[in-house]
Order: structure tokens, then sequence, then C-alpha cells
């Protein structure tokens, strides 16, 4: 313990030193830099106004004078520009995403440039690993950036949403529909490691964070968003980077006076699709034919004349038919969005300034008796200031201060939980509240329905309307964060060599309150259908309450400390000759509340040295090597570093003498391969956090024993018992990746571009549970590095842009991922049937059995090969005996269908427009998937369940022999036999959707000029319009998760301005 | 200079970061808690016993013990399906067994192996206490392999640990013959015994721990099992070998085992009296309640009976099963009491079949088809109780002919339409008409419902303790009590069982027998065969002694999770057990359709039932594991 404290002061002591280290330099720098004046006299002094191709003013273009960067300036917010040059001279205007363009100056005292957008991708740079820019005809590495404005155009508070698509190599689906825990997934080149980790790492300026973080940023303040893919782009992230990483940049100030841009959207949305049930008299009916179906002798649940008068609608109250979705849920709901960002800056100092509001309702109905609203409503907050400091002329001091904070109310479970519950409610037993009657006139609360639980003591059922409005849920999540960034160049030493120390903090909580009361449960007692009168009786008159009461789980707060140390060194020697070379030092803890477990609860720690050397050769051959050295505090001494290297190798062929003629058709052609090993750590699973020593719980109550228990006292004597949760294994270590990427990168007529990768993967030392008899006793599972995998893939992406003179432009892009898995060392027992082995088949590769058809009657059943799960019998799925041992066992489970995790992830839209108007569209699509509809959530009455729509349209019935109906023989509960995972409930994943459609129409310059605005943008876009797919029963994508939140269809209308 | 000075400023920050850090990675504090601190010290170690106990399965449980629903014994309504009504639907399979524990215990034994392994290290306790729990933990590794034994035949013995890193090879065990499972059980008993404690001196806090009594009374029970037709020349399991052709259930029978397993029995018995053990009698407890009413005979009778089971910690009982107490008494109580209509916690659904129903003796104490006095054949035949009857059925009421003229345990075990049950708030037993009593025609308070009431038409008194109330809203003031799992009666019936296989019938044998028989309020074996049975010399041979005092036990422990066992080491299961469960139809609202026989379901019983599978992962996993036959 006293080492630890040591430790922790010595580490609060360096930080501190650190920052005040920072602090002083900053003070110091100010009285040391007078700003140098220039006041050599030019002759000429020229202006004029940039603008793009569209007419629009263009502020920040960069001009200076051909080889003398020294002569040079900037537009204003308006465009203008005024500049004293020598005579005859070359001016360049440049700019990031349009074409450079020269003018060569001859006593002109007014030159207006028109810039055209950069028709050649490659000359785009991209943002690559901490933050350095890279042009990307130099990039040897795989990287993709997705822009902003991409982002911006899905209508939802969600970042991740609109990530499906956009970019090859990224693989990214959406399970659920529920405002605050709709995050898509999404995978980096697939899913290669059987550990708990299998998603890329996020990084938002240097800082680690969360898909939720992620999902929080709005589109607006992203000033870069790249995605690393191979060995080389992450090797330098060392053990965290194996998954890949998604790269994020914020916004800078610009200087120049304030410019403020501003977005407001409104939406409404819906639900793609929404679960059909069965009406209540067919789900009495089919419930007695569950009942008889299986046992002739059993006693039918409702009465004839229940059913009779249930049809007739006698008595709502007496013989309730309820339709909970219509009860519970709206069929529609909006959201609200406003962003708002001011940036500017002068000679000394630069800002970003952020500020973003997103409002999004559920779908949730409130009783009005309540005063509480127990919908949905979560407002997202965040506030951004990013302040770059000019402390010398070669140092910068960049400051980032950032919080995000998401403010909840809801309903007390969430808001799939009551879709679920609402599957999940019978809905003739009771009604969802009775009326009240003259016996409760004086009663306060609503009088909720109810029914004896089967044990006879208590409430029984779920009453979902009662479970929705009897309170709600108030959660309050934030993020603030501090980062700190100073860079000094030392060009001055030698060219091209600079240092930057980095460090942020961030502490991340999360609390959450309910307030409910519980509410009063009534049964309906007696009917007297001659009086249409009846008597109810209260379910729980000691435990109900007619107030609030109070519960709150364990807050979860967490906090970050991370310090990273950078030198670069990056020079073109005798214009040939490119070096870069770059080392960085990185420490990086984390630590949270509410875990639960003592070694669970001490610090998450990294620590490691990388490093890159890169050189080319007149733009033509390029070489590269990175190299991560890391450690990990979750192995034992003598397994805890580890080294990584890559290397890479570039050729522009384009860049060849020989390729010349060639250039006005094939503009730039480009050859890149790279391999690299990179190190993971996050194996096992997070519980799992020092392999090296045994995780033991001394105090379990599930071991604990009692004895006593005498005379006429009560009193028994018990304790709790000890458990095994891990056992200790000091030579388990780094699971590794071999990488390899192969690249080809072609321009053709300046228009369009392609980059096609090919990549495969190697992991080896996946730790896995080894197979061991149980007859060993183990409480834990006993582990190794024993396992491996690979993976293979390929990204393509395609990018059109044609800009013609009549000022019509287009667009188009399209991408194409594949990604796909393979065991190649899985230990597993030696089966006697080959085709049970994991090895050569997908991570994601489900087994099953293969459901052959229904069991025509039961001599067909005798005659068919005995069937292991319980009962079954006419009408229940017959598997096939794939061994042909007489038997369906385990041995019979063969690999069914296509991996979950989709292997073809794709995209296509174009973007087009013509003066002030433009219009885009996006479609999105997956492609080898598997899901399954779940045979035991789904089993009508078993839990409650309602009936499916499509079941009670087609199942087996003793009347309607149907061997090849959806739904099997009816049963009161799950029927073992038919829950196996089968082929019979496996469905096609594969979809395409319109994903997005915009039309934006921007205000003529006249008036936007009168408005003080550089442009002024109205639009209108939906997201999930169509969608193309087999499957019916609910949105496709929500695969087996379909009785959750539904996935939504948005319509949203938006403004959006920017004013000088 | 200065811009110099400030980059190696700078620069030797950075390196200070480096070399600071190295023990950056080290945050593991001191006392983290591993295995070694289970034993560091008595309180600690104490608790690491109690884990060894902790998997004593939960005996009588509706949901842990395959007794309680997984045979003929109690069966129940569709809705109540569980694992152990499909065990008993045949439904038994190797891929998910129904019931399967070879994980648990397997565990359990490792968990005890450790314990022993360990115990030797725990600083601050007596000798004379390590060697109690030693005692202790060597009698749970014996009772864990025996567990096995009951379920799955010959087993893999754990005599110890393999190491964790053991390779595929070592771990990869095979069975051991049966002789040599038992021979290890009965040395592990046997090493045990004598640092056990005869009673414990604090058993408020110690009663369920493992004593001399209950060493001594188990190791009669496994050797009783060692020598029945389940283990002892089993021919049907002839086929059973090791790869290696090891057979692992020897072939001859063996008279010798009935010998040792007599020599256990007496004993055991020996050893319970001098712990002061005797058969329960009500009548005998010091200040018995209720004296006020002056109970008759009838409900004194039967109050000892029924209290022999649920009154807790009697004299009578050997061992009782602290790990589970009695969960099923609201799942067995019918509904009676007409002033609390909205009270549903009696569930009435425990249901035990007509065959139990019709195993009971008349009152003669001799079965119904062999008393010469009773009409087993109108049996069915509907009859009105009269005043003589009143104490067992309500006067007035009518019901079948089979519940007249029944033995006292038919009364205290059983519940059924008409019958009076005594108890539950109502204990003056001068006016009968004022006890409870059961009605179970459709309509009534008990009737079969789709989500309660019995199957059969019959209920389980015996569980219930008479004291137990029912009360207002859903409340129900319950007699806890833990299962018990080794009786007196057990004991000696035991040993009625042991000698008439090694010597025959004889003097001793019956007074065993009668020792049982007189707590239940019935005549000496000789004296009912004789003046009663139509075949009076039954009792004199030793097949008809064989077949009086299997009967006798399964009568005498009803419901108490035996028979179900009892049938398999009998091998009796594979004619008891394929014949269907029957009972009154319950779907009826007058007498003469209620007491129509209606088959339930149509139990099928093969050799392979004999034993559970050993799951088929196990046998993937382990290819020098042979699955048990017929699987």
């Amino acid at each position: 313990m006293k080492r630890i404290r040591k430790l922790k002061n010595l580490w609060r002591l360096s930080a501190t030193f650190i920052l005040f280290f920072i602090y002083a330099l900053a003070v110091s720098a100010q009285h040391i830099e007078p700003s140098e004046v220039q006041d050599t006299k030019l002759p000429i002094q020229v202006t004029g106004l940039v603008t793009d191709n569209s007419g629009s003013t263009l502020p920040g273009v960069t001009i200076y004078v051909k080889n003398n960067k020294a002569i040079g300036t900037r537009t204003d917010e308006n465009g203008r520009y005024i500049l004293e040059v020598p005579n005859n001279v070359i001016l360049v205007f440049s700019m990031l995403s349009f074409e450079s363009q020269e003018v060569q100056i001859k006593e002109e005292k007014v030159i207006n440039v028109m810039l055209r957008p950069a028709a050649n991708q490659l000359e785009e740079t991209v943002v690559t690993a901490f933050a350095t820019r890279q042009k990307k005809s130099d990039m040897v590495g795989s990287v993709t950036s997705i822009s902003a404005e991409e982002l911006a155009k899905t209508p939802s508070s969600n970042l991740t949403t609109s990530l499906a698509g956009r970019a090859a190599g990224l693989i990214a689906f959406q399970r659920s529909g529920e405002p605050g825990e709709d995050n898509a997934n999404f995978f980096i080149r697939g899913v290669t490691t059987f550990g708990y980790k299998t998603d890329p790492l996020i990084l938002i300026d240097g800082v680690e964070l969360t898909a939720t973080d992620l999902a929080r940023i709005r589109p607006d303040d992203i000033a870069s968003f790249s995605i690393l893919k191979d060995a080389t782009a992450t090797a330098v992230y060392g053990a965290r980077g194996a998954n890949g990483v998604i790269l994020v940049t914020t916004k800078e100030g610009a200087v120049g006076s304030a410019k403020l841009s501003f977005r407001i959207e409104n939406s409404i949305s819906a639900p793609t699709r929404n679960v059909e049930l069965a009406d209540p008299v067919t789900y009495m009916n089919m419930y007695n034919e569950a009942i008889l179906t299986r046992d002739p002798a059993g006693v039918p649940l409702y009465s004839e004349d229940k059913i009779a008068n249930t049809e007739a609608g006698t008595n709502p109250i007496a013989y309730p038919a309820n339709d909970w979705q219509k009860l519970l849920f709206k069929d529609y709901t909006t959201t609200k969005r406003i962003n708002l960002n001011v940036s500017g800056g002068g000679g000394v100092a630069r800002y970003f300034v952020s500020g973003s509001y997103a409002k999004d309702d559920g779908l949730l109905n409130v009783d009005h008796r309540n005063n509480f609203n127990n919908n949905i409503d979560l407002n997202s907050y965040t506030l951004r200031t990013n302040v770059n400091i000019n402390l010398t002329k070669t140092t910068e001091l960049n400051a980032r201060l950032s919080g995000n904070f998401d403010d909840y109310t809801g309903p007390l479970s969430s808001g799939a939980t009551m879709y679920d519950i609402v599957v999940h409610s019978n809905p003739v037993l009771f009604p969802p509240y009775f009326p009240a009657d003259p016996a409760h006139q004086f009663v306060n609360h609503i009088m909720f329905g109810n029914y004896v639980a089967s044990t006879g003591t208590g409430v029984g059922y779920h009453n979902p309307y009662a479970d929705m409005v009897r309170g709600y849920k108030n959660y309050s999540r934030s993020l603030m964060q501090a980062q700190i960034e100073l860079k000094q160049d030392f060009s001055f030493l030698t060219e091209g060599l600079s240092t930057r120390v980095m460090g942020y903090t961030y502490r991340q909580s999360y609390f959450d309150v309910n307030r409910s009361y519980t509410p009063f449960y009534y049964q309906l007692e007696n009917y007297d259908k001659h009086e249409d009168a009846y008597t109810i009786v209260n379910l729980n008159e000691d435990a109900g309450t007619e107030y609030l009461g109070y519960s709150q789980s364990r807050p979860d707060v967490s906090s970050s400390f991370y310090l990273e140390a950078m030198i670069d060194y990056n020079r073109t020697i005798k214009e040939k000759h490119g070096i870069s070379g770059m080392l960085i030092y990185q420490m990086r803890s984390n630590q949270s509340s509410a875990q639960g477990d003592l070694q669970q609860s001490l610090p998450f720690r990294n620590l490691g040295v990388s490093g890159r050397l890169t050189y080319n050769y007149d733009k033509r051959y390029y070489a590269e090597f990175a190299f991560g050295y890391n450690g990990s505090e979750r192995f034992a001494a003598n397994h805890r570093y580890g080294f990584f290297p890559s290397y890479g190798l570039a050729w522009t062929i384009s860049n060849e003498k020989f390729f010349e003629p060639l250039k006005p058709v094939v503009s730039n052609l480009r050859l890149r391969t790279t391999y690299g090993i990179i190190g993971n750590d996050a194996i096992g699973s997070p519980a799992d956090r020092f392999f090296y020593i045994s995780n033991v719980n001394m105090n379990d109550g599930d071991k604990s024993a009692t004895f006593g228990g005498t005379g006429t006292t009560e009193s028994t004597y018990s304790l709790n018992g000890v458990t095994v949760s891990r056992y200790a294994n000091r030579d388990i270590t780094w699971e590794t990746s071999k990488q390899k990427n192969i690249a080809l990168d072609i321009g053709l007529f300046d228009n369009l571009t392609i980059t096609a990768e090919f990549y495969s993967q190697y992991r080896d030392h996946i730790l896995m549970t080894r197979s061991i008899p149980m007859s060993m006793g183990l409480s834990a599972a006993s582990r190794a590095n024993v396992g491996e995998a690979s993976g293979k893939g390929t990204d393509i992406s395609l990018e059109y842009n044609k800009y013609f003179s009549n000022g019509f432009w287009l667009q188009g892009m399209g991408n194409f991922t594949y990604a796909s898995s393979k065991y190649r060392v899985f230990e597993e027992p030696h089966y006697d049937e080959p085709y049970r082995y994991h090895v050569g088949h997908s991570l994601s590769q489900t087994y099953g059995y293969i459901a052959e058809r229904l069991f025509v009657d039961e001599k067909d059943v005798e005659n068919s090969p005995l069937q292991n799960f319980g009962e079954y019998g006419a009408g229940d799925l017959k598997y096939l005996d794939v061994n042909r041992d007489g038997q369906i066992t385990e041995a019979d489970r063969v690999p069914i269908g296509n991996p979950i995790t989709p292997e073809i992830t794709y995209g296509f839209g174009f973007s087009a427009g013509y003066k002030n108007f433009d219009i885009s569209a996006f479609f999105q699509g997956l492609a080898n998937e598997s899901f399954w509809i779940d045979p035991e959530a789904t089993s009508p009455f078993a839990n409650n369940t309602q009936v499916l729509k499509v079941y009670a349209d087609d199942y087996w019935s003793e009347d309607h022999r149907n061997i090849n109906a959806l739904w099997p023989r009816l049963s009161p509960g799950v029927n073992n036999n038919n829950a196996q995972t089968n082929t019979w409930f496996m469905r096609d994943g594969s979809f395409l959707r319109l994903k997005q459609v915009e039309i934006g129409y921007s205000l003529p310059e006249r008036i936007q000029k009168k408005l003080h605005a550089s442009r002024i943008r109205i639009y209108v876009n939906a997201s999930n319009l169509i969608s193309f797919s087999k499957f019916k029963l609910w949105d496709v994508e929500m695969g087996g998760n379909g009785l959750g939140y539904p996935i939504q269809r948005v319509f949203n209308i938006g403004l959006n301005m920017d004013i000088h | 200079m200065k811009k110099y000075l400030k980059s190696i400023i700078c620069l030797s920050v950075v390196l200070l970061m480096v070399t600071s850090c190295k023990k950056y990675l080290d945050i593991l504090p001191d006392n983290m808690a591993t295995l070694d601190n289970a034993f560091a010290m008595r309180s600690e170690a104490k608790k690491y016993l109690f884990t060894c106990y902790s998997y004593i399965p939960k005996s009588g449980s509706i949901d842990d013990d395959p007794a309680m629903q997984g045979g003929d014994e109690i069966w129940r309504i569709a809705y109540r399906r569980n694992g152990f009504t499909d065990l008993a639907k045949g439904l038994q399979n190797k891929v998910t067994p129904i019931g399967d524990k070879w994980n648990t215990f397997y565990k359990a034994l490792r968990d005890c192996h450790i314990f022993l392994e360990n115990i030797e290290r725990v600083p601050d306790m007596l000798d004379t206490e390590k060697k109690q729990w030693i005692a202790e933990v060597k009698f749970l590794i014996a009772y864990y392999h025996f567990q096995l034994m009951k379920m799955y035949g010959p087993i893999p013995l754990i005599k110890e640990n393999l190491p964790i890193g053991a390779t595929p090879d070592q771990v990869q065990v095979s069975r051991d013959p049966v002789d040599v499972c038992f021979e290890y059980v009965v040395q592990n008993i046997d090493e045990a015994i004598p640092d056990l404690p005869l009673v414990h001196y604090n058993p408020v806090e110690e009663n369920g721990r493992i004593t001399q009594a209950v060493a001594y009374a188990f190791k009669a029970q496994v050797l009783v099992y060692a020598a029945s037709p389940l283990f002892n020349g089993n021919t049907d399991q002839a086929g059973l070998k090791n790869l290696d052709g090891t057979q692992l259930f020897d072939q001859t029978f063996n008279k010798a085992k009935w010998e040792l397993a007599v020599a256990a029995c007496k004993k055991a018995i020996a050893v319970c009296d001098s712990a002061g053990l005797k058969l329960y009698d009500y009548r005998d407890k010091n200040g018995a309640n209720y004296n006020q009413y002056h109970l008759g005979d009838t409900i004194l009778t039967q109050l000892s009976i029924r209290n022999s089971m649920s009154e807790k910690w009697n004299s009578g009982i050997i061992w009782a099963n602290t790990q589970s107490f009695s969960g099923v008494q609201g799942i067995a109580l019918p509904m009676m009491d007409a002033s609390r209509p909205e009270n549903h916690v009696p569930r009435g659904e425990l249901s035990p079949p007509l065959k139990i129903a019709e195993m009971f003796y008349t009152q003669h104490g001799v079965p119904v088809d062999e008393d010469k006095t009773w009409d087993y054949n109108g049996r069915n035949n509907l009859r009105t109780a009269e005043d003589d009857d009143a104490l067992y059925i309500h006067r007035g009421y009518t019901t079948a002919s089979l519940n007249f003229d029944r033995e006292p345990r038919f009364y205290a075990d059983l519940g059924f339409d008409g019958s009076i049950w005594h108890g539950q708030g109502r204990y003056d037993d001068s006016n009968p008409s004022d006890l409870f009593y059961v009605q179970a025609k459709f309509g009534q308070m008990s009737a079969l419902q789709f989500d309660r009431g019995s199957i059969t038409g019959y209920f389980i008194k015996k569980f219930i303790h008479f004291e137990n109330v029912v009360e207002a809203g859903s409340s129900y003031a319950i007699h806890n009590y833990p299962w018990p799992v080794m009786q007196l009666s057990d004991l000696y019936l035991l040993y009625a069982e042991a000698l008439n296989e090694s010597e025959g019938p004889g003097l001793e044998v019956y007074h065993y027998l009668n020792l049982v028989r007189q707590r239940a309020g019935l005549s000496s074996v000789e004296s009912a065969w004789e003046q009663y049975s139509i075949n009076p010399d039954k009792y004199k041979t030793q097949n008809g002694l064989r077949n009086i005092i299997h009967r006798e036990r399964l009568i005498e422990l009803a419901f108490e999770g035996q028979r179900f066992w009892d049938l398999r080491r009998w091998k009796e299961a594979a004619q008891t057990l394929n014949a269907p469960i029957q009972g009154w139809d319950g779907q009826q609202k007058n007498a003469e359709d209620y007491y129509r026989i209606v088959t339930i379901f149509n139990q099928t019983f093969g050799t392979k039932d004999y034993f559970w599978p050993i799951i088929d992962r196990e046998i993937t996993a382990n290819k020098n594991l042979v699955q048990n036959l017929g699987w």
C-alpha cells in the first residue's frame, strides 16, 4: 500500500511540475518575442476577391509569392485581400481542397481569382496518428477519411449512426433506435479476435474516449475524421491500435474577425416498422389450443364465455382486450438540434468556441394524471473551446476544454424494455386501469389492473402501462476534459525539428435517480353480466404507495490521465530526399468507480514509446518504418512489455518520367504495401485485470452453508464461502496481430479516383479457454494464449467529381468493404465429425441444427432419429441427423448461415448542385449476414408473450398440418426442442437502404450580403426512407434484436448560416 | 543561448518522465485476496469448510431434487412443468441431462481437496478442531462421490487434485469400477468417524453438521447400496467397460456385501441409540401442545406420523439438510378456508397419483389387495362418510371407497376430496365437523384449475406442519424445518432389509419392522398378516418378507425423497415406472363424474434410465470416459 501512495505522489509531483513549466514558458514567451515588423517597401499593391466556382467568396485563402513565402497574406472574411508585391512575380493562391492557382503579376492592381475545388483528392491531406497531417499522396499506410459535411447530412443526434457505408473498411450497423441507446456498432476491417475488445480505438483530439462520446460530437465541430486501418498507420498507438483507430480532430480558429456559424434542425421521426401482434381473441383461442394440443387432459385457460364476450366487446373492464402498443406508444416524435460556433483570432491567439444542444424525445405516452414526464427526453449539450496561442514565433500553446453533458428523463427502465414488455404482456387478463367506481370514489391513485401471481402471493404480471407511467428516471452523464498541448518548433536548431508535449485529463460521471410510486394493482373480483356491474379487489394494499419513492444506482465516475511527449523531424534535403522521423513517449492511467471488485478498481495503465521513420526519394519511392514498444499492467513482469514493429513501401508510378505520356488519362498511379505486427492487451474479458494472480471471492453468497435452527428459535447460522474466479497464470501475454496491406491508388481524367486495398491479418496468441473435462472440477476456466485467427478483405472506394462550366457540379462516391475472418487454431476436443471444428470458419459463425421440416405425425416422430431436447411430437421441428448416429445431439450442429457481423458493407451516393440548389442521396447496404428470430423470446404464451401476427397467420395446428409453417405446434411454454438454434429461424440480414436524401437551397448572394452572411442554406433531408430486404417482421437492421426499440425514419428540416 | 537552454529544459523534462515511471505498471497493492488468504486464519478457513458443505444438494426442493417430481410419487399440473417433470415423462437426454450434477459435485470435490491440502497451514486453531474439520470434509468427499454414484454409477474417483496446468493426458481420467468406488467412499467415512463428535455441543450453530451418528448411518446406507441389486451383480450393465476393457460392474452377486451392510446398520443403530435418538412420538413430547383438548388416539397417531417429518430436529432425525428448508408447504397445501378466499398461497399442486394412494395399507396394516375384509374390487365405488369416519372424512361427504378404512399413515400423509385436515388453527377433535376438509371437485375451493390444484385429486399432507396457519391477504404462517434426509425409521428399515437379504426372516427383522409399524399405529407384521392377509405366510419367506419390507419402506418414507432412489436400487423401477399415472377426473362437478379414473400419463422406464447419462460434452472432451449404456 505504501508503495502505491508513494508512486502516486511522485506522479502528482511530476504532473504539477510539467504544468508549471508550461505555464512559465507561456508567461516568459510574451516578454521575449516582440513581433518583428517588415518594413521593406514593395512596388505594387494588389487587391482582389477570391471566390469558388459557385461564386461564394472564400475567406482564408493563402496568397504568396512563388519561391518567396515571406511575402504573403490571406483573404479576409469577405474573400478580399491586399498585398504589396515586387513586380513581375507569380502569385500563388492556395487553399485546402481547392486547386492552387498561379497568376503572373504585371502591373495589374486588381486580380480576382476563382478557385476550383481540387479534383484530385490525392492532393488532400489527411490526419494520421498523433494529429500529424500527411499529404494523401505521401501516405504509405492505410487511412481513410470522411468529410464532416457528409456526416452532417444524416439527421441524427448520434454521430455513429451516420458512419455506415461512408468509408471503405468500416463496418457499421445500428440495432436500436432509442435515444441515448442508439449507438451503431462499428468495426474496422471486421473482427479477428475472440477477446472482448473488438471495437476500434477512438481518439478525439488525441483523447481516448468511448463510442458514446463519439456519438455526441457534432459534425459542425469536426475538422477531420480519419480511420486508421493497417499496421503502419496504427503502429505508433502500440497496444491500443490492434482493432484500428478512429481519429477525430476538432476545428481550430483561423486568423480573422469573428466568424459565426449556426445550424438549427427540427426532425420528426417514426419507427421504420413496428412489430405486428395478433388480436386478443385470436390470442385466447390459440392459448387454449396450445394447452390442449400438448395435453389433451389439460384445462383450458380461457372459457368460451370469456372469448365470446371479448369478441362482442361486452364490457372492456370485465373483458379487457388491450392493444398495449397503442396504449403505450405514439406514432411519431420530434427532435431538435442547434449548433453554434464562433471562431477567429489574431496574431497571438486563435479561438474556436462551439456550443450545441440536441433534444431527442421518445415514443412513449404520458398519463395526464401524473404530473411527471415518463417519456424519453434526452437533452445533450456540448461546449468546446479550442484556443491556440503563439507564445513565441516558434512556440504554440493549444488549450482545449470541452464538456459534454446528457440530461435524460425517461421511463424507469429503458424504452427498449417498454417495447419488450409490450410483447410479453397478456392482452386479456386485466385492463390497463380501472375507472373510479362508486366504491372507490375517494381513491387518489390510479387503479391499475393486474392479476394475482401464480404462486398465490402478490402481483403476478407486468402491467406495461403501469410499468411505464409509475415513475421516471433521470440520468445525468457528463464528460469534462481539459487538454493542453505545447508545440515547439526547433527549426532554428536544425530545420524540420519540432517537439510537442500534450497532456489531458478527463472526468466522466454518470448517475441516475429513479423516482416512482409502487402502483396499487386491482383485480376484477366479480362481474354481474345482467347488471353489468363489477367489483374489484386490491392486490397489494400493503405494498402500494401513492407517493413517490426513490432509488439510485451506484454512481459511475471515472478519471483519466494521459501524457505524451513527441519529437518530430521533417525535412526535405536537396529537394529529393524527404526524411521524417518521430519519437513519442506516452503514458496513460484510467480509473473508475463502480467496479464491484478490487482488482477491477485498480487503475488501467499503459506505458510506451513508439516512433516512425519515413524516407522518400523524389516523391517516387517511399519507405516507412514504425514501431510501438508498450507495457501493460495486466501481464506478469516477464511478459509485460512488447515490441511491435511495422514497415511499408510505396511507389508513385505516375511520378516516373516514363509515365508522362499517360498522365492525361491516368493522373495518378501509386502502389503501396505495408506489413506490421500490432499487440493487443485487451484480451479475455474486462474483468481479467491481472492474469498473473488469482482472483478469489472470499465472501461468495452462492457458496454459503447454513446450520442450526433448533428448538423454537428460527435462528440459523450461515457463513458465505470462497470461490476462485480466476486461476493465476504467469504465462499469459500479448495477443499479436500480423497485418499486411497492399493498396493501389488510381486517378483518372482528373475527376475519378479509385483506391483499392487488399489486406490480410493473422492473429496469434489469442487468449482462449482450454478444453478441460468437468471432472477436473475447476471453478474458473483455464486459459492460455493458444488461439489463432486470420482475417482478410478488401476496401474499395471510388470518388468522382465533375464541374461543368455552366455551374453545374456533380460528385459521386461509392465504397465497398469485404472483411472475413477465420479461426486458424482453436483448442477444442477431438471430434469425430470434421464439421464440428471451428478452424476454417468465421469468428462470428453460428452453429446450429439443420431444421428439415415439421414432423408430420407421431409415426413420423417414431421413424426419425431421437431428438434430445425435451418433449416433441407432430408439428415440432425435425432436425437433420448429420452424423447419422440415430440421435440428434450436439454432434449434429453444423455451421449455419453467414456470420452475425456482416462481411460486406457498402455505400454509394451522389451530390449535385446547380446554382443555389443542391441535392444528394446516399444508399447503404450490408450483405453476408445472418440473424435469428429468437424462438424463445417470441414463443407465444411463454412469459406472457403475445402472438406475433406472422405466427398467428402461419402455424402448425392439428387441423392444418402444414409441415412448412413458420411457427411449429403451439405450446403454453417454450418448447425446448423448437428453441434450439437452428436454420428454421435463420434469416438473411442483407439489406440495401436509402439511408439519406437531402435537398438544399442557398439564398442568393445579395440577400446573404444584406444579412451579413456568407452563407444561408435551408435544407430538408430524410433518413431510412426506403429499404430493400426480404425480411418484413421488423427493421432488418435490428437483426436478432427485433423486439427492441425500433429504428427510426426521420424527416428533418434545417437551416445553416455563416455570418461574418 | 537562451533558446537553447529552453529546449534543453524541455527535453530533460521528457526524459525525466520516461525514467521516473519504471514502476508505473506495478499497480498491485499488497494484500490482494488470493487462495492463500483463505487459510491464513481460522475464521477464513471456516468459510472454506462451509464452502465444502455448500454443494450439498437441496433435498426436498422441487427445482433441485429429482426425487420429488422426477419419479412417480408426485405429479403436477402441466402448467408447472420443470426439468424434473420432464424427467418423469422420460425426456432425459444426454445433451443437457435433466438435473445434471456432474460438474457441481466435481467442483465440490476439488474444493474439499483444496481444503485438505491447506488446512494444516492455519495457525490459530486447536488440533482437535482441525481434526474434526478434516473429518467433516472427508465425510463430504465420501458423500459427493456417493451422490455421483447414485446418479451415474461407476465414476472417476478424485483422490487428489490434479494441478491446474495438468496435461491433457492427465485430465482425461477414466471411470473406476463400482466396487473400487464403494471401497473409496467407505474408506473416507471410516477415516472420518473417529474425529467426529457424537453430538453437537452447540446445536444452535452446528446442527446439520456431520456427527458420528450421521457418518455411521451414512455408511450403513452406502453399504446397503453396494449390496443392492443395482450394484451387486447387475448383469444389465455387463456391457459397461472402460476403453481398456475394465469391467465396471462386477457381474457376480456377492452375498457378503449384505453381511457388511448388516454390520454397518447394526453399528449405526447402536451409535444413534447412544446419541439419544429414538423414534419420534407426539405423545412423548414434554408438555405437548393442545393438551386442553384431550386429543383422541386417532389424531395423536396422525400427529406422530406427520411430525416425524415436519417437526424440526425431532428425536428420530439423524441428519436433516440445513441447506434446504421446506419450501414446499404452500405448494402442497390445498385451499380449504372459506373465510380466506383471497389467499391464493395454498396451491394444492403436489399430486400423488392413484397408485400411491393405493400403496398405503388398509386399517389392518396389510395391502389393499391382500386384506380379506376390504373390498378391493369395489374400491372405486362411491361411499358416504359416517360418524365412525368423521376424523378421516367429513361427515356426510361422498367420496371413493378407496379412501375409507385405510391405515393412519394414509390419512396423515394424504389429503383428498372430502378428507379431514386437522390443524391449521383448528385443533379440537371433539367436533370433527368443525375441522377443515378438502373439497376438490370442479368449482370447489381446492378444485383443479389451469394453474393450481391437484391433477390426481390427492394432496400431500405430510409436508405441512399442522400448526401452519393461513391468514388474511396472502400471508401463510409456516413452521419451517430442515429437510430430513436420514431418519431412524429409515435406518431400521435398512437394517431389516439387509438382515432379510443376508439371513432371511427372523425375529430381529420383525422387531425393527414392527417398531416402525407401531409408531404408525399398526399391529405387528406377524399378527397383521396372519389375521387379515389372504396370504398369511408371506412374512415367513425371504421373498415375501422382502416384498413387505420394500412396501413398508415406500409407505413409511413416502414423499421424503426415498422412493425415487429405492426403486432404482432394488431394480424395481422397470416395473413400477412403466405404469400409467392416474387420478380422478378433476374437471367434473359431481361425485359420479369426478370419481372416474383418468390416465394422465403413460410412463416408460428402460434399462438405461437406471443411471443418468453423462453430459455429451464431457464425453467429447474426455476420450477416456465411456458413456452409460443406452445413452
